[in-house]
């Protein structure tokens, strides 16, 4: 039970955070192909999403190993 | 199967380093330390002949350093930030160095423990608010926190929201590069895993599970180097926004 929790935990997470991190890919690509000039600092901006949306997803990682320990 | 990814859990996770330690060095504190000793070789060696146009060792790290200046300081804090510059070059390096390291064999990844990772995010958290606190003072950094032009019945609310905002800031900073670096090694070590099982019990799956595994862990190794790189420099960008908010908290 504790580590269906666990599994859930991670993949329920993963899910939010990867649509998350497939719409920031998208609009920046479609933001560099439609202003190549903005291309450096879209970049940088898109770091920043990113990092904040990968911290969603490994929240849940975290959990899955404080729930299976 | 479950054993030896037990044994894999066991030797990732934080143990001390050799049962004749004397004192709290971990098998994580071991190649932290290994990390900052290349680290100070490394500055030492290219600073040594510092000269206009520099070759070999000094390249790279006139490179390196020149990004951290002027692509992450200068980019978001604007001219001031390079006075931000010693604090978050020291951060960089020091991250880039253990994240790289982890990813030789033997060694593992400074930063691939929390007691690492939230020692910095908690430094982090006390540098951008001490910014922040030194240059408008305590009260109106407070006030700060609610944007201008906020609607005084909703004014509490945001204030509450923007608090526990602050709060996971050094908690999220922590988890992120402690769960890239951990997660990653895990990977990798599943996939061998796999290659030691396929071999034991040598059968006609075997055939395709051992190059598939090898194949996907060469890959892996490449990503983790990629992700060592890009997660350094995802903690040094974020730090940096931090302390961009901190020193234009009134606008």
């Amino acid at each position: 039970m504790q580590s269906l929790g666990a599994a859930l935990a991670f993949g329920l997470g993963g899910i939010g955070a990867a649509i998350g991190l497939s719409i920031v890919g998208a609009k920046t690509i479609e933001s560099m192909a439609r202003q190549p000039e903005m291309a450096g600092r879209l970049q940088t901006t898109m770091f920043i999403a990113l990092g904040m949306i990968e911290a969603i997803g490994l929240l849940g990682f975290v959990l899955a190993f404080v729930l299976n320990a | 199967m479950t054993e030896k990814i037990a044994e894999l859990l066991h030797e990732l996770s934080v143990r001390p380093f050799s049962e004749h330690a004397a004192f709290s060095l971990t098998n994580y504190t071991f190649w932290l330390i290994i990390a900052v000793v290349l680290l100070l070789v490394f500055v030492v060696v290219a600073s040594r002949k510092a000269r206009l146009v520099p070759s070999g060792v000094g390249n790279i790290a006139e490179a390196a350093v020149d990004f951290v200046r002027n692509g992450v300081c200068v980019d978001i804090m604007g001219p001031e930030g390079k006075k931000c510059f010693p604090f978050i070059g020291t951060m960089f390096f020091f991250v880039l160095f253990n994240n790289l390291l982890g990813n030789i064999p033997p060694a593992l990844p400074g930063t691939g423990t929390v007691g690492t990772t939230f020692t910095w995010a908690i430094v982090v958290f006390l540098v951008y608010n001490g910014i922040g606190i030194k240059k408008i003072g305590f009260f109106r950094y407070i006030k700060a926190l609610v944007p201008s032009g906020t609607p005084v019945f909703l004014a509490p609310l945001i204030f509450v929201i923007e608090l526990i905002s602050h709060f996971l800031r050094p908690f999220t900073l922590g988890v992120r590069l402690f769960a890239n670096m951990y997660a990653g090694h895990i990977m990798l070590g599943v996939f061998t895993v796999f290659m030691a099982l396929a071999l034991e019990h040598f059968t006609a799956t075997s055939a395709i599970v051992l190059p598939l595994s090898f194949l996907m862990s060469v890959i892996l190794r490449a990503f983790e180097v990629f992700v060592a790189v890009l997660q350094a420099y995802i903690f040094t960008i974020l730090t940096a926004v931090y302390i961009n908010g901190a020193i234009h908290a009134e606008h």
